[in-house]
Order: C-alpha cells, then sequence, then structure tokens
C-alpha cells in the first residue's frame, strides 16, 4: 500500500462521504452545498487522471495500487481489495470524468431538493468509482448496486414525462439483471474452489483447477442474461429508451455512459477468464444478439421523433458492437470492446447533455417540432454535430469510437465473416439517424409549433457554463482518440495475460475432445494419399 | 529541413487554421478570409517544396497497436508514402486548392458566413492531404471518411435552403454505403496480408499473388464507387451542386471525387484482372450515362456535375483497361502500372480544365445575380469578354481539342482501350468511349452556345458585368494550364514514374485522334449552334421531343428509384421494427412482467406505505435473502 493507493480509496470516499453529509446534515446552506459538491466531483476526475498518468503495473498480477482493507467478513472470503489494471483503468478515468461533467452540469441544473438530488448523484459517483476499482467481484457487485439504487430514485423523482412506469420498468428489469448476475458471480466463486472474492485469487485457482465445462455453461449463461439485461441486450433493451428519456440528464449521462459499462466490464474482467469455455459456448447465441443490437435497434433508432429516446436506442445499437467484440473471444474483440466502451461514454454522456442543452431552447424533445435552429445557436449546432458526428464514428471528432468500431470489426472478420458483413451495415444505419437528428433540429426551417415558440421567446447560444461539461467531454474525446496508445498499451497487455490463460483452457478442451475421434483422423487422411 | 517536421507542418497548417477561424475569427468574416488564403499560400508554398525540392520519402510513427502475442498484431501507424504518384496528387490539390481559395474572397465577398466557409476549405485541404500522403489503408479511410464531413459541411453552405441540407446529406449517406464496403475490404487484406501498409502490402502481394482476390478488390472498389461517384452510387454527385460553386469546382469536380481514382491507382497492386473487368465496365457506362442525361440539364452547374460524371467515368475505364497493359509491362523501373498512370494523366488535366470550367460557371452565376438557369442567360459572350475567352479554352480542352490538355490525356485513354481486343479484350468499351467523347463535344457545345451567344434571356443576364480580378486571375492561370497541361515535360522529370508509364498513340491511331478531337469540340460546337439554335428561348429537345427530355432531365429515374428506395422501404421498415418493438417487446414482454409483479405489488403495499424508496429497501432484502442462500445452503 502506498499513496497512491490510499489515493485510489479517497476518490470513493471523499464523494461517498460528501454524500452522507448531505443526507445526515439536513438543509445545509447553498454555498456550502455547492462548494462540497464541487469538491465532490472534482475530487474523483483529478484522481483518477493522477493514477491514470503514474499507472505502473509492476508484478505478475497486472495490477496497481492494490490495498487490502478489513471488512470483519474475512470468513466469507468477502474483503475490500481495491487495485487497478490496464483494463480498469481507463474507464475508471471515464468515471471520474463523465461524473464530472454531469456533476457540473446538475450542481447549474436548479433542480428542486437540489441537495438531495446531488446526494444521489454523488452516491451514484461513489459506486461508480468503485465498480472500476474493485479487484474483489463482492464489492464489484455491491458498488454497482451503490450506484444503481440512486439513479431508480433520481428517476422516479425528478424524471421528466412518464417517470413512474419508467423508473418502474427499469428497476424490475435491473433488478432482475442485477440478480441473475450475482447468482452467477456467486457460483463462481463457490465453484472455483478459491478462497477468497479477490479475482487474482480467484484466477490463480481457475488457472489450476478449471470449473468443470457444464458448470462454467450455466454460470456463463447466468452472466449473459444478467449482464446482457444490464447492458440492455437486444431482446432485453426496451427499459433503457425510456428509462433514458425519463431520467434527469446528469441521471441519463451517468447511467447509459458510465454505470451500463459494468456488464461489458464484468464480461471481460470477470467472464472471460474465469467461465472461457462457458463464454466458448455461448458465443455464437451473444453474437447474433448482438446482431439484433446493432441491426434492429439501428433501423428502429431511424424511425424516433424524440431525441432523448433516439440517443436511448442508439446507445443500445452501440452496445451490441461491444458484445459482437466479447463474442469473438480474443484479445482484438476484446480490446475494441473496452476502446468502444470509453468512446461511447463520452460521446452518449454528451448527447443527453446537448440533448438537454437543445431543450432548453426548444422546449421539447420532438425533432419534428425543431428546425432551424443553428440561425439562432451557431456555437451549440457546431458542438451537437461534432458529437453526433463522434457517436456515428466519424474519425474526426470520433477518431475514438471510429477505432474501436473498426478493432471490433476487425476481430469479427476472424469469429465469422457473414456476420461482419451485416454488423458493418451499421456504419450506414448510425449515418442516416445521426444526420437526420441534425438536419431536423438545426438546419431548414422551423417547424410552425417552433415557430410559434421563436416569436414569444428569444432564444441564446449556449451559454458558457453549460459548454464547460460539454468542452471537458469534448476534449477528453479528442485526446484520448488523437493519442489511443495512452490507454491501449496497458489494457493490451492485460487483455493478453488474461488470454493466454483463457485459450490454454480452450486448447486443453480441445485436446480432451480430440481423443473420441481418431476414426475422423484416419477418414481425412485417406482422401490425400490416394 | 527534417522531412517529418516538414510533414507534421503541412498537416498541422490547415487544421490549425480551421480552428484558429473556429474559435477566434467566427465573426470577423474578412480577417478569416485573408487569413485563410494566406494560410493556403504557405501550404502551397511547403507543397512545392516537398514536390520539386525534396526526397521521395516515407514516414511514419505508431498509432494504435493492439495483440501481438496472443493473437496476430494490429499495427496502425500515421504515416506518409510520398512518392511520384503522391506527389502528383499533391500538385493538382495545391493548385486548384489556392486558385480557389483566391477565386472565392471574390465569389464569397458578400456571404454572411463567409468565416464557415473558409474553415470548412481548410477542414477539407487537410482531409485530403491525408488521403494524398497517407501509407496505409486506415489512415486512407479515416481521411476518406473526413474527406466524405467537409464535403458535407460545405454543401450544407446554405442551409437554409432545404435543398441543400437533403443534398448534404444524401451526400454523407451514399458515401457512407461505398464505405461500407471499403471497410470490409479493409478487414479482409489485413486477414489477407496482416498489415495495412502500402509497400508492405505491395511486396507481399507480388511475392505470393494467391493472397489476391476478386471479392477483396471489389470490396475497396466500393469506397470508389461513392467517393467518385460511380453507377450506381452516383446519385449524391449532381445533388451536391447545391453548395456553393466554388466548393463544386474544387471538391465535386477537381479533387475530392478524384481521390477514387487516385486510393484505386495507388493500391492498383490488389486488384486483380478480374476486379478491373468490372470497372472497366463500371466505368464506360457512367461515362455514357452521364453524357446522355447532360442534354437533359438547363442548370449549368448540372450539366457540369454530369460532364464531371462522365469524365470520372473515363478515369475509371483507364484504370479498368489497364488489365490489357499490364501484360505487356513497360519500360520504366518500379513506375505505375499504365492503367492506373492513364487514369492519373486524365485527373490532372481534367482538374484543370474541369475547375476552370467550374469556376467560368461561378463567374457567370455571380454576374447573374445567382442565376443558373442557362436559359435564362444568353448573350454573355459580349458582356463578359475575359469569362467567355476562359470558358472557350475550357469547352475546347474537355472536347479534346488538339494538343490541349484534354486531348492527350483522353487520347491516352482511347488508346488502351483500342488496345484491349488486341490482347483478348472486348472493342465495345472503345466504341462507347469514342462515341462519349463525341456526345462530351456536343452537350458542352450546347451548354456553349445557350450561355454565351443569342440574346439575354433575363434582366440578370442583361445587366452582367465582368467579375473582379479576385475571381479572373485564377481563371486565367487555369485556362493556361488546360492548354499546356497535356505536356507532361512541363512538370519536370519529379512524376516520372507516372508519365513514363503512359502510352501515347502513334501513326495512323494519332491522325485519327487528331481528326475526331477537332471534329468533336469544333464540330460539336457548330452542330450544337445549328440544333439548339441561341435565339430560341426554349431547348430544342425539349420542344421536339419532350419526353426524352423529361426522361434526361430526371437522370432516367435513377433519382427516383433512391427516393423511392429511403421513403418507401427503409422509413417503412425502421418504422415497422419500431411499432413492432413497442407491441411485442415493450409491450407484452415488459408489461405483462409488469402486471404479474403489480400482484406483488398489492401485496407488498399492504405491508409497506410503497414510495421508491420501497424498491430500494425491497432490493436490499432480495439480496440478503439470496445472500443467505448462498451462503449456506447453496450447492451447485
Amino acid at each position: 500500500m502506498n499513496n497512491y493507493s490510499i489515493l485510489l480509496l479517497s476518490t470513493i470516499l471523499v464523494p461517498l462521504v460528501i454524500a452522507i453529509i448531505f443526507l445526515g446534515f439536513g438543509r445545509l446552506p447553498k454555498g456550502v452545498t455547492q462548494f462540497l459538491a464541487t469538491v465532490g466531483f472534482c475530487f474523483p476526475a483529478l484522481g483518477a487522471l493522477i493514477l491514470w498518468v503514474n499507472f505502473r503495473p509492476l508484478d505478475a498480477t497486472g495490477y496497481d495500487y492494490l490495498m487490502t482493507l478489513p471488512t470483519g467478513l474475512e470468513g466469507l472470503g468477502i474483503t475490500l481489495k481495491l487495485g487497478l489494471n490496464g483494463i480498469s483503468v481507463p474507464l475508471f478515468f471515464l468515471a471520474g470524468i463523465v461524473g464530472l461533467a454531469s456533476g457540473i452540469y446538475a450542481m447549474q441544473s436548479g433542480a428542486e431538493r437540489i441537495q438531495q438530488y446531488l446526494m444521489l448523484i454523488l452516491f451514484m459517483q461513489a459506486g461508480l468509482m468503485g465498480v472500476f476499482a474493485s479487484v474483489d467481484i463482492f464489492f464489484f457487485y455491491f458498488f454497482h448496486e451503490l450506484a444503481l439504487i440512486p439513479t431508480f430514485i433520481c428517476i422516479g423523482v425528478w424524471g421528466g414525462r412518464d417517470r413512474h412506469s419508467a423508473a418502474m420498468e427499469m428497476t424490475i428489469y435491473l433488478t432482475l439483471g442485477a440478480m441473475l448476475s450475482l447468482f452467477g458471480l456467486l457460483a463462481i466463486y463457490f465453484q472455483s474452489g478459491a478462497e477468497s472474492f479477490d479475482i487474482i485469487s480467484l484466477k490463480s485457482a481457475v488457472l489450476n483447477s478449471p470449473i468443470d465445462g457444464g458448470a462454467q455453461t450455466i454460470i456463463f449463461g447466468l452472466l449473459l442474461f444478467g449482464f446482457g439485461i444490464l447492458v440492455s441486450l437486444f431482446p432485453f433493451h426496451s427499459w433503457a429508451p425510456r428509462g433514458y428519456a425519463a431520467a434527469p440528464t446528469s441521471v441519463a449521462m451517468l447511467h447509459a455512459g458510465v454505470l451500463k459499462k459494468f456488464g461489458l466490464y464484468g464480461f471481460i474482467q470477470v467472464a472471460l477468464p474465469l467461465v472461457p469455455l462457458g463464454a466458448n459456448h455461448w458465443s455464437m447465441v451473444l453474437a447474433w444478439l448482438g446482431l439484433g443490437s446493432v441491426l434492429i435497434i439501428g433501423l428502429i433508432t431511424i424511425a424516433q421523433r424524440d431525441l432523448k429516446e433516439m440517443v436511448g436506442f442508439s446507445s443500445v445499437m452501440h452496445m451490441g458492437y461491444c458484445f459482437l467484440g466479447i463474442a469473438c473471444m480474443s484479445v482484438l474483440g476484446s480490446a475494441g470492446v473496452i476502446i468502444t466502451m470509453v468512446a461511447h461514454g463520452l460521446t452518449v454522456a454528451l448527447l443527453f447533455l446537448l440533448g438537454h442543452v437543445v431543450y432548453k431552447r426548444t422546449e421539447t424533445y420532438d425533432m419534428d417540432n425543431m428546425g432551424g435552429l443553428v440561425k439562432h445557436t451557431p456555437a451549440l449546432a457546431a458542438l451537437f454535430s461534432a458529437a453526433v458526428f463522434a457517436s456515428i464514428g466519424l474519425p474526426g471528432p470520433g477518431l475514438l469510437n471510429f477505432f474501436g468500431e473498426f478493432t471490433v470489426f476487425i476481430a469479427l472478420w476472424e469469429f465469422s465473416r457473414p456476420i461482419t458483413a451485416i454488423a458493418v451495415l451499421g456504419v450506414i444505419i448510425s449515418a442516416i439517424y445521426g444526420l437526420r437528428a441534425i438536419g431536423h433540429i438545426f438546419f431548414g426551417s422551423p417547424s410552425e409549433v417552433f415557430q410559434k415558440h421563436l416569436k414569444e421567446n428569444s432564444i441564446k447560444d449556449i451559454s458558457t457554463a453549460e459548454k464547460i461539461p460539454v468542452l471537458l467531454l469534448i476534449i477528453t474525446l479528442f485526446v484520448i482518440g488523437f493519442f489511443p496508445r495512452m490507454m491501449t498499451d496497458d489494457m493490451n497487455n492485460s487483455l493478453e495475460d488474461n488470454f493466454s490463460s483463457i485459450n490454454s483452457e480452450l486448447k486443453q478442451l480441445a485436446v480432451e475432445e480430440a481423443p473420441k475421434s481418431p476414426l475422423e483422423v484416419t477418414l481425412s487422411i485417406e482422401p490425400s494419399a490416394k | 529541413m527534417d522531412v517529418a517536421l516538414i510533414y507534421k507542418l503541412f498537416f498541422l497548417l490547415p487544421l490549425v487554421t480551421a480552428g484558429i477561424i473556429a474559435c477566434f475569427l467566427r465573426k470577423k468574416h474578412t480577417l478569416a478570409a485573408v487569413f485563410s488564403v494566406v494560410s493556403a499560400t504557405v501550404f502551397s508554398g511547403l507543397g512545392l517544396y516537398l514536390i520539386f525540392a525534396s526526397e521521395r520519402t516515407a514516414w511514419s510513427v505508431s498509432w494504435l497497436s493492439l495483440g501481438g502475442s496472443e493473437c496476430r498484431s494490429f499495427d496502425l501507424h500515421f504515416g506518409v508514402l510520398f512518392n511520384d504518384l503522391s506527389a502528383l496528387m499533391l500538385l493538382v490539390l495545391i493548385i486548384v486548392g489556392l486558385l480557389v481559395q483566391v477565386f472565392s474572397l471574390g465569389y464569397m465577398k458578400d456571404d454572411p458566413s463567409k468565416a464557415r466557409f473558409f474553415a470548412g476549405l481548410s477542414i477539407f485541404m487537410f482531409s485530403m492531404l491525408g488521403i494524398v500522403l497517407a501509407d496505409n489503408l486506415v489512415m486512407i479511410f479515416i481521411f476518406w471518411e473526413l474527406v466524405g464531413f467537409s464535403s458535407y459541411v460545405l454543401i450544407n453552405h446554405y442551409f437554409d435552403k432545404p435543398k441543400a441540407v437533403a443534398a448534404s446529406k444524401k451526400a454523407f449517406i451514399v458515401n457512407r454505403v461505398g464505405d461500407f464496403g471499403f471497410l470490409l475490404g479493409i478487414v479482409f487484406v489485413y486477414w489477407q496480408f496482416g498489415t495495412f501498409n502500402l509497400v508492405e502490402l505491395e511486396a507481399k502481394a507480388a511475392l505470393s499473388p494467391g493472397l489476391l482476390s476478386t471479392g477483396m478488390g471489389l470490396l475497396l472498389f466500393c469506397g470508389v464507387l461513392g467517393k467518385s461517384a460511380q453507377m450506381p452510387l452516383h446519385v449524391w454527385l449532381p445533388d451536391a451542386m447545391e453548395g456553393p460553386t466554388p466548393i463544386s469546382a474544387l471538391i465535386h469536380a477537381a479533387t475530392m471525387v478524384a481521390a477514387g481514382i487516385y486510393f484505386t491507382a495507388r493500391v492498383y497492386f490488389l486488384m486483380t484482372d478480374e476486379v478491373l473487368n468490372v470497372v472497366m465496365w463500371i466505368g464506360t457506362i457512367t461515362a455514357l450515362y452521364a453524357a446522355i442525361v447532360a442534354f437533359g440539364q438547363n442548370d449549368i452547374k448540372k450539366v457540369l456535375a454530369f460532364s464531371t460524371l462522365s469524365q470520372l467515368g473515363y478515369m475509371v475505364a483507364a484504370l479498368g483497361l489497364g488489365q490489357y497493359a499490364r501484360s505487356t509491362g513497360h519500360g520504366v523501373e518500379a513506375g505505375l502500372a499504365t492503367g492506373a498512370a492513364v487514369a492519373m494523366f486524365h485527373l490532372t488535366t481534367h482538374a484543370f480544365f474541369k475547375a476552370l470550367l467550374f469556376l467560368n460557371s461561378g463567374s457567370i452565376i455571380h454576374a447573374c445575380h445567382h442565376e443558373q438557369d442557362i436559359y435564362k442567360m444568353g448573350g454573355l459572350s459580349g458582356k463578359m469578354k475575359l469569362t467567355f475567352v476562359t470558358f472557350t479554352v475550357g469547352v475546347l480542352a474537355i472536347g479534346g481539342f488538339p494538343f490541349l490538355s484534354g486531348f492527350f490525356s483522353k487520347d491516352s485513354i482511347l488508346h488502351l482501350a483500342h488496345m484491349a481486343p488486341q490482347h483478348g479484350g472486348s472493342s465495345v468499351p472503345y466504341y462507347i468511349l469514342l462515341g462519349t467523347a463525341g456526345l462530351t463535344g456536343l452537350y458542352m457545345g450546347r451548354l456553349y452556345v445557350v450561355t454565351f451567344f443569342g440574346k439575354a434571356r433575363s434582366d440578370n443576364a442583361d445587366h452582367a458585368k465582368e467579375s473582379g480580378p479576385a475571381m479572373v486571375i485564377p481563371l486565367l492561370i487555369l485556362a493556361v494550364l488546360s492548354v499546356i497541361g497535356g505536356y507532361t515535360s512541363i512538370f519536370g522529370h519529379g512524376f516520372d514514374a507516372v508519365f513514363h508509364s503512359i502510352h501515347v498513340a502513334e501513326g495512323s491511331f494519332k491522325t485519327l485522334m487528331i481528326i475526331t478531337g477537332s471534329l468533336f469540340s469544333v464540330g460539336g460546337i457548330l452542330l450544337a449552334w445549328i440544333i439548339w439554335n441561341p435565339k430560341k428561348d426554349t431547348d430544342a429537345l425539349e420542344s421536339s421531343v419532350p419526353v426524352l427530355f423529361k426522361a434526361l432531365s430526371k437522370q432516367l429515374y435513377f433519382d427516383a428509384v433512391y427516393d423511392w428506395y429511403v421513403i418507401k422501404i427503409q422509413d417503412r421498415v425502421s418504422l415497422i421494427l419500431s411499432f413492432l418493438d413497442q407491441l411485442f417487446i415493450s409491450g407484452l414482454m415488459v408489461r405483462g412482467t409488469a402486471g404479474l409483479v403489480g400482484v406483488f405489488g398489492i401485496i407488498s403495499r399492504s405491508m409497506h406505505t410503497g414510495n421508491l424508496g420501497g424498491y430500494a429497501y425491497w432490493f436490499a432484502i432480495g439480496v440478503l435473502v439470496l445472500g443467505a442462500i448462498a451462503f449456506g445452503t447453496f450447492k451447485f
């Protein structure tokens, strides 16, 4: 344990403590609330940046900043073990930066009962930092719940249109997903025979004696549907567009941008290395469902009139690429997924944020009731277009998005060529809905409804206060996009470590299965002998 | 000077210019324009230094690197491969680019969003530079998409015109359709060869030709179909004329649409003969189709747009015809294949005369207060003397008048086509291309005669005056280049690898070319004068065969099919899917479950006050119960 480990712990503790202060101290003066909230959002972001810059994994585990805190539950194998590896470090930073942007926006949102609102978002923030910093899969799950529950409450209380039914649907779905993944994670623990939930010891336990193939299939099945529901895998996606449409902006940003990535992260960090045979068994199902997300949801996205629902559906679509990447079961596939996760997290947060900035000017999310906004808000139009072009993977603003998708495509070709060909169609589909959205909102002539609105209100361009979180996200996306190696090098090392054991286990399987067909071997030799 | 430094500067200059204009000079229009032109001048200076005074080099830095031990490595570099071919393309880019910037100073003088226009131009120069210099396929694709983006922004310049908005969207999406294949092609190449780098690819392809396949070449060529607007993805280019005219000259005539040709020349070693055969037919048919449709257009820019399509068809056909020249080989060591060289030659001369024609049309449109209908012009020869002279040069050059630039390049394409039967090819492309050359002379003649002769057919045309020096000087320079651009020796020896691979016609074929060239260009004008008498106010074809004219003006209904597809198929499919999603997945599955849960909800409400906090409470209990089961009795 060193000073950096303490910094790692404090990125979780600082927002948590401030949230508890907000909860426990009753109504605080506005200035104090603002100050504390600012600290609570800035600290994790800065901490994450420092930890990323100084990331030097030294030992064979591939982790840095490892620390273990007693929990009193050691008998059950539960320790609070924190640390970062090459896979989690960029996502940890993503959580920090998206948290900061959504926090800044929440502070200026002027929501009623702002202190409670900020409190819940700070709880989310603490949970998100915890998810990616946990080495222990019990706490990995625990922190996810810590972030998830405030999400439901925020939607139910501060949400927009049909917030109650959306919150209800989301709660049922996500709770179901969380339950299934909990079963899966617990099953891994018990089947592995390890004495701790700590993923490092789980990995070494599995390396010595892999989990039985049949059990792996069941476990991965649980995780597939559990994590799948949490990441809005087709056809379990319907909570996402509705939930995001109802959610307050900052919550939508945090959930779609970061919290949703929990499931994907779980696949790559936990499921693939620990139950590779199960993953191998399910990979075709995963790929087809991922393809459904890309193609079917992509086409559905084209038909959306509501800006927020469109962003919600597009986010489901992009998750489809991630499932395809995971299904490949290769370093490249998983690398593509992580790059896409970071890129998509920043982009989707940006789109929800800018969508709300647009909403404040049009007072509607219905894109058919907008039009010609660019004349009033040129800077907003430029920023929004940049975000949309990033989201559709245009390698300028969205260089990182492009690298992510492209790496997935590369990996997918090895997995299945027809699936690749269909998945790449997403490139066209996303261009269609993206440009349609820009066109409907900003160009052409204003719709009748909007003309009336224009007469009654004067519309101002995006303000400096609104620009701060936007630029924060855009600049991060640009910088990582132009210098992708700052995240991919460490990530690649961790993935290669994981996959060297995965591949050896898969090869073992191939060897075990081989002896049962000596006949085929002789048969296949015969024709060439002739 | 350090070469790497020059390359970095070269890339950064237009990008930084665009950034500075976008961030600081958005409201200072004149300053933005001047700044942009100055930057373009420095850019051109650097370019000329690279082309004429520096070594042909390669330079690269690692950009993204994945895989390695557990899977095939995926190494992406940001790199430059500067050879004679890219030097030639760069020369075209900086000459036309600079002239268009200067021209825009005059043309866009009164435009309220000049700053955005010039920022867009700089972004375009940056993106195009990337395509020209890139040393690997992925980087080409990246800049390829960026070029599409800048084209989108610039077509969309007059964004309160619904037509311009629709056109920009169409251009981007149709290009993406092509890029779909392109992207798959790149992935295919990667798995076959394990690299994206052009130099390594060429070496590997030469070493083991078995790795090449028709599918790979065709997929890569899909990108060219989109960007160079070949059939059936040509539908976006005529619509793209909604953009400002200087943009049409630079992007939609001289450089961007030619990028597809350049790309194919750059990866010519990946194209098998089967691929080239398809390429040849696509080019030939596009050339003919566009030349026919040009007769049905009354918009001056639309005529030029179809003429661009047609000429691009020639270049693509030349690339395809190269399959017959391959076996014969050529004298220059490490030179470009003949087909690619010939296509590049026509690309170069076309860039000069087509940019000239487009800028001329800009000058005319500017003088006629944004009137674009040629039947509302007329009699401009007396009012705009310089424009008239330079336009005449352009018309003769594109018509293939002997010893002007277009003559030599078209001659070399026809020569290739003429040789095809000797190597087992069909003679049909030759006759189609020759016939199209005749049509070219005729439709350009129609445009020329109707625009410049007779009497003014509208007030706007009546009041037309010659444009200012910022617009006329670029015209004069381009006119000179259109005259002398065919003499490859004037460019020096920097492009030998390209120009030495070109076969020029000799003997009787040369005589034939001189005769047909003069006949088509001058005869075309004379015949046009007879058919479309400039004294008349209506189109001769329209009044005599209205059905045919209507079909031509509707571009033989390709556009209608596109619209039908978008509205009837794509939009309906997505609406139906959306409806099904609502009905089944959200409706039955989720609401059904929710109904079931609702029953539990009633039970729980009887025990609990039931607000949202309650769900969290129940959730916590659920976790505890599950945990208890798991720790205590859970046996798998």
